[in-house]
């Protein structure tokens, strides 16, 4: 996969490569992300997200490839470009025995803010997790949801150029998950660049703008939603079921533009069609003019999950 | 890096302040670090200090001028004395709780007060000092006998008897005996000549809890690392350079902070002294240090709290053992002495009596500082490439 860095990318990923043993947990990953972008990196556990994303934050050395972040090369020994960079890591990274001021304050401190600006950020960020009220508890204290939303909140607390977000929502009930999907879409839509890495396929259809699909190491195929699904294709389904003959219509369904294909028997029929939601209106309209009464109309469009199992020969979750 | 120097000072002082938080949010530190100290010292003082070695002696019979000279003549040689009647004396006795017994016959005390010879029965107990206590016995009995004789000398020449105690009195007060500079022959007592009866427990037990304090603060480091708060922070302009001072630097105060607790609360509570401040604070500083590297190495190494702690309570209870900080490394056998100085415990406990016992100063304790220092040095660095190596491994 090839990408086309522009000077105004935030990161710019090229060719990275790690090694732990025999095992190539990295294996040659390039993308960039550019500024307002949310990009997801979508994968399988233990597929090389994790790994990836601690070479990027400058964790662990890259055994090959280079790392940028706001245009400055990113390794363990360097520490500049880490102003740049927000992470929020996959574990509950905060003191359980501090409160959330406490622990905001102090990767605040470690970020370089200091006084009045680290207080009024501080606070600021208080309420944006919605813990303003809570500010003074013990984290160990917080329901899991809590402590995922300061989690969140320590990685935006200097306002980084590039949040990096390592499966925020594992183990989150759906309120909260809901809040910290909204949180991502804000974040983006006041600019700022976003890679999110996750194996739920409805967060990154949902969240990104573009989508790198990797599996053992390798990044398979990177676009947008509708540039991957087109690789498998693009083709629709829509599944017809009534009384009457159906397979009797089945000569006239053919003859519709953007029809492939049509098997029928005399209760159901399905079709394999191009862009289904402009169709189905004539479908319907051409089985009603055969005498059938349809009792139920299904339509299935291709998913990341198709995708990837076009790519990889596998399950998403497997 | 975060503002060049200053912010790496910045950093390392944020981190540390945690770490204090952290100890300070603790409730089990309030016995573990106030007062469990304390009670060691002075369990170990009441075995090995004065008043267990002092002789008991029971005085036994009738009053008189015979019995009351000759228990001030015991008290004066600081022999604890009490007055039980006979039989119960002999009991004691028996049950190793006196060393030696003493009655005053009527008949003894009537021939004191007479001038004649007097004959005093003495029962000796089978502990180990029951002898020297005896000599105690002996002597102060020559002592009574001797102020009888000078008072008889003097009613025999015409002197009023009262007069003539008065004015021995005031021969004897004004007369200063020698003192004496004794040299022990015996190359043991000489190597605790000048301990104070908690000294020697309140300096081992100094070095036990520092280390013991910083070692506990592993947990918390390892607990850092499970939660990836380690790793959060090093994404941040931090370096593990930082990191690792500001560890050392929170572990360090902790250390520091309950060696000096022990010296203030035993310097007033027990009159321990601890010679030359300066030298023994800096020697306590530097071997918080030691240990500091120490809870490093420990949190970096091993995987989970529960293992830190159990590993860091066994490490500082053997390394305090082999140390000199429960048995006198003075005690030891000669191979074991040897054995004992791969532990910071034996060069700190080796540099406090330096100071504490023979009133040594900063240039004597170099070299224990020095080794102490070197060894502070070796388990930074591990410790520094291990963080490391434990990050890669989490990944």
């Amino acid at each position: 996969m090839t990408t086309v860095p522009s000077a105004h990318d935030v990161l710019v990923v090229d060719s990275l490569v790690r090694r732990f043993g025999d095992l190539t947990a990295v294996d040659g990953v390039s993308f960039r992300i550019a500024p307002g972008e949310t990009y997801g990196l979508l994968g399988p556990n233990g597929a090389g997200k994790t790994t990836t994303i601690s070479m990027i934050a400058g964790l662990i050395a890259a055994d090959s490839g280079t790392v940028k972040v706001a245009g400055q090369r990113m390794t363990p020994a360097t520490t500049e470009p880490r102003r740049h960079l927000g992470l929020v890591p996959q574990e509950l990274a905060i003191y359980p025995e501090l409160s959330a001021r406490e622990n905001l304050t102090l990767f605040g401190r470690l970020q370089g803010l200091s006084g009045k600006a680290l207080s009024a950020r501080v606070e600021e960020v208080l309420e944006l997790i919605g813990l303003a009220d809570r500010a003074k508890s013990l984290s160990k204290e917080y329901s899991g949801g809590m402590k995922r939303r300061l989690n969140i909140g320590i990685g935006l607390l200097h306002q980084p150029t590039l949040l990096i977000l390592d499966e925020p929502t594992v183990g989150v009930d759906p309120q909260s998950r809901n809040q910290i999907l909204e949180s991502v879409e804000a974040l983006s839509a006041d600019g700022m660049a976003v890679l999110y890495t996750t194996h739920y396929m409805e967060e990154a259809e949902r969240l990104c703008d573009r989508i790198g699909i990797i599996d053992t190491g390798r990044l398979q195929a990177e676009g947008t939603r509708d540039e991957l699904i087109r690789l498998t294709g693009g083709v629709d389904t829509i599944r017809l079921s009534g009384s009457g003959d159906l397979a009797a219509a089945a000569e006239r369904l053919r003859a519709l533009e953007g029809v492939e294909r049509v098997e029928a028997d005399r209760r159901t029929a399905t079709l394999t069609v191009r862009d289904a939601p402009v169709l189905v209106a004539s479908v319907v309209g051409t089985v009603a003019g055969s005498g059938v009464t349809l009792a139920d109309v299904e339509i299935s469009r291709p998913d990341l999950e198709s995708v990837f199992l076009h790519l990889t020969g596998k399950a998403l979750r497997d | 890096m975060n503002g060049g120097a200053a912010g790496g000072l910045r950093n390392a002082l944020t981190v540390a302040g945690v770490e204090l938080r952290l100890f300070l949010r603790d409730r089990s530190n309030i016995f573990f670090v106030f007062v469990f100290p304390l009670l060691l010292v002075l369990m170990i003082g009441a075995q090995f200090g004065d008043s267990a070695t002092a002789g008991r002696v029971a005085v036994a019979g009738a009053d008189g001028g015979l019995r009351t000279q000759l228990v001030a003549e015991l008290e004066d040689e600081d022999v604890v004395v009490s007055d039980p009647e006979w039989d119960a004396a002999l009991e004691l006795l028996a049950r190793g709780r006196l060393d030696v017994a003493v009655r005053v016959s009527e008949a003894a005390s009537a021939a004191h007060d007479a001038g004649e010879p007097v004959v005093l029965e003495v029962v000796r107990g089978s502990a180990a000092t029951a002898q020297v206590v005896e000599q105690q016995v002996r002597t102060a009995t020559e002592a009574v006998r001797s102020s009888r004789g000078q008072v008889l000398a003097l009613t025999d020449r015409g002197v009023p008897a009262d007069r003539a105690a008065a004015a021995l009195d005031t021969a004897r007060e004004g007369v200063e005996p020698p003192d004496l500079e004794v040299t022990n022959v015996d190359e043991l007592s000489q190597q605790f000549e000048g301990l104070g009866q908690f000294d020697l427990g309140a300096s081992g037990q100094l070095l036990l809890f520092t280390f013991l304090a910083c070692l506990s603060g592993s947990a918390t480091l390892i607990q850092a690392r499970r939660l990836g708060v380690v790793a959060r922070m090093l994404a941040g302009p931090v370096s593990t350079a930082q990191l690792i001072a500001g560890q050392t630097l929170g572990r360090w105060a902790i250390g520091l902070f309950q060696g000096a607790y022990i010296m203030v609360a035993t310097s007033v509570l027990f009159g321990v002294s601890w010679g030359n401040l300066a030298p023994s604070l800096l020697v306590l500083a530097v071997f918080s240090l030691v240990a500091a590297g120490a809870a490093i190495l420990l949190g970096t190494l091993l995987g989970n709290e529960g293992a830190a702690s159990g590993a860091g309570v066994g490490l500082g209870l053997v390394l305090a053992a082999l140390g000199g900080s429960m048995l006198p490394r003075e005690l030891f056998p000669d191979t074991m002495r040897t054995v004992s100085n791969v532990t910071p415990h034996a060069w700190a406990y080796e540099a406090f009596a330096e100071i504490q016992r023979r009133g040594g100063g900063l240039v004597d304790v170099l070299p224990q500082l020095g080794v102490l220092a070197g060894m502070a040095t070796v388990l930074l660095l591990l410790g520094a490439w291990s963080l490391r190596r434990s990050l890669a491994r989490a990944m």
